[in-house]
């Protein structure tokens, strides 16, 4: 009973557990897990990154002339990092930095573009694997039109 | 005419965390009858393991089912599907695997116990123990990088060395709590009411914790030595100073003591492994796809966790069967509250600490 009383005196005058959280920032330790950065100038776009990342926050956006976009949304991403490790050039295409992500303003800005996003990707891959098989047997008729003359000839 | 009136305990109720509902048949104000249903929170895991996600995603999905055994799910899962590459982890990455699962176990304790003390009208030292958590919460977020969701048990190794600087922090917060569980064992055995109002309360038997196939601390309180560190050699625990620890009892205050007592023996273990650190790689490849049918069982803080993991040559798994502990652990529960007052049930409840996120997954 005595200890208990100390105790809650002595408590009076103990410093708070709590953070003085908006005024003074909240410390983190080293290799803090934040957003995954991008470094487009090293990309070779293998995919892998995207291939692996469980929750699907990593799209590559296929255009017709053969390039790739790359988008990430840091509001689903878990920041497991397995992109990282996955990447052929870890560090300077892909790495994971100590930044945090920002607060989302609405719903609408966290993952409702991000879903339609998602659809036009898959779209514009198949757009992309088509015309890439159009292309193929528009050559390889090309080939076999240039092929039949000779045939003709001889 | 009926002597017997039926009052339901949740599925929102005061007292618990999570959804779950018994339906209480009482006699005056003991307990004769108990219904349970704990499937208030199912979100498909199960299915979403092998419709969506491919096999080295899995163990970041099954990691999602709980929060406080993230680290013991995704050990559990990974040691399924190792067994299935034929993979064998070098004895670093098993020691770093070790010590994160018993750092797990140490602040999921302190979790119940915080609830247990709760429950008897203790807030102050709910408060105390929730901030003494903490410390172990920062060594596991120095480790992993992540406060709950850890994200370090990856197929083939760990995601993340122990470095210097975390292993030092590691020490100097397990030599903190130490005289903090010194404290909270002083207060558990000999505060009135933690001890004598616990004392006597929420009985398990032997006989009934073996009929019933009780695990985890609720087992061990009733004096059933059954414990997975010691019944499997997935990891080198004799090696760390692991001690299978039991009570006789098996009510409240038995319960407690076991959840104190395993968290001083966790403590230990961190350290020996802290202090023998094997050289090694923590990423070995694991080549192949998962082929054939893998059963794990592992130690999670509130008993056996089974997973079975079933490959068919191909990214995506047949099966994944998650068998938690308190799934498995409710005929014993049920058990517990026959004869019982209800004006107890709370308290007997917080002392399984049940894990419905688990359970319902």
């Amino acid at each position: 009973m005595f200890k208990a009383m100390l105790n809650a005196v002595t408590n009076i005058f103990k410093p708070p557990h709590t953070l003085n959280y908006p005024a003074e920032p909240i410390p983190h330790p080293d290799k803090y897990r934040g957003l995954i950065e991008y470094g487009e100038e090293h990309c070779i776009f293998c995919d892998k990154c995207e291939k692996v990342c469980p929750p699907g926050a990593i799209l590559f956006y296929h255009n017709m002339d053969g390039t790739k976009k790359y988008h990430y949304n840091p509001y689903l991403c878990i920041y497991c990092g397995e992109c990282v490790r996955a990447c052929p050039k870890p560090h300077e295409a892909l790495w994971q930095s100590e930044t945090k992500p920002l607060p989302a303003g609405s719903v609408e800005d966290v993952n409702g573009q991000w879903f339609d996003l998602e659809r036009e990707v898959e779209k514009s891959k198949e757009a992309y694997a088509a015309f890439k098989k159009a292309e193929k047997e528009r050559k390889l008729a090309e080939k076999k039109a240039g092929e039949e003359p000779k045939e003709d000839g001889e | 005419m009926k002597k017997t009136v039926n009052i339901p305990l949740g599925s929102q109720h005061i007292s618990l965390l999570e959804p779950i509902r018994f339906q209480f048949e009482c006699e005056n104000e003991t307990i004769v009858g108990v219904d349970a249903d704990v499937g208030f929170v199912h979100r498909g895991v199960e299915k979403a393991c092998t419709e969506k996600f491919e096999f080295k995603q899995v163990g970041y999905v099954v990691a999602r089912v709980c929060g406080l055994c993230a680290i013991t799910h995704s050990l559990a899962y990974t040691l399924g599907v190792e067994q299935l590459l034929a993979f064998e982890s070098n004895d670093r990455i098993k020691q770093l695997r070790m010590l994160m699962v018993e750092l797990d176990r140490i602040h999921s304790h302190m979790l119940c116990l915080a609830h247990v003390a709760e429950n008897a009208g203790f807030e102050a030292l709910f408060m105390q123990t929730m901030a003494d958590r903490e410390l172990v919460m920062d060594i596991q977020e120095a480790i992993s990088g992540n406060r709950v969701q850890f994200d370090y048990i990856a197929i083939g190794g760990v995601n993340r060395d122990l470095t210097p600087e975390s292993a030092a922090l590691t020490k100097t917060n397990l030599e903190k709590l130490k005289p903090k569980i010194e404290e909270l064992k002083e207060l558990f055995s000999s505060n009135w009411s933690l001890s004598l109002k616990y004392k006597g309360i929420g009985a398990l038997s032997y006989e009934e914790a073996y009929t019933y196939n009780a695990l985890g601390p609720l087992a061990r309180a009733a004096g059933l030595a059954t414990d997975v560190r010691a019944e499997t050699s997935y990891f080198p625990y004799e090696q760390v100073g692991f001690e299978l620890i039991t009570e006789r009892d098996g009510d409240i205050y038995a319960r407690n003591m076991v959840r104190l007592r395993e968290i001083e023996n966790s403590i230990a273990m961190c350290d020996a492994i802290v202090d023998n650190l094997p050289e090694g790689e923590i990423m070995e490849k694991a080549k192949g796809k998962p082929d054939g049918e893998a059963v794990v069982r592992v130690e999670a803080p509130r008993g056996e966790l089974f997973y079975l993991v079933r490959g068919n040559k191909s990214n995506m798994l047949d099966r994944v069967r998650i068998k938690t502990p308190t799934f498995s652990g409710i005929p014993a529960m049920v058990e517990v509250f026959k004869g019982s007052e209800y004006a107890d049930a709370p308290a007997i409840l917080a002392s399984f600490d049940p894990c419905m996120s688990c359970t319902a997954k």
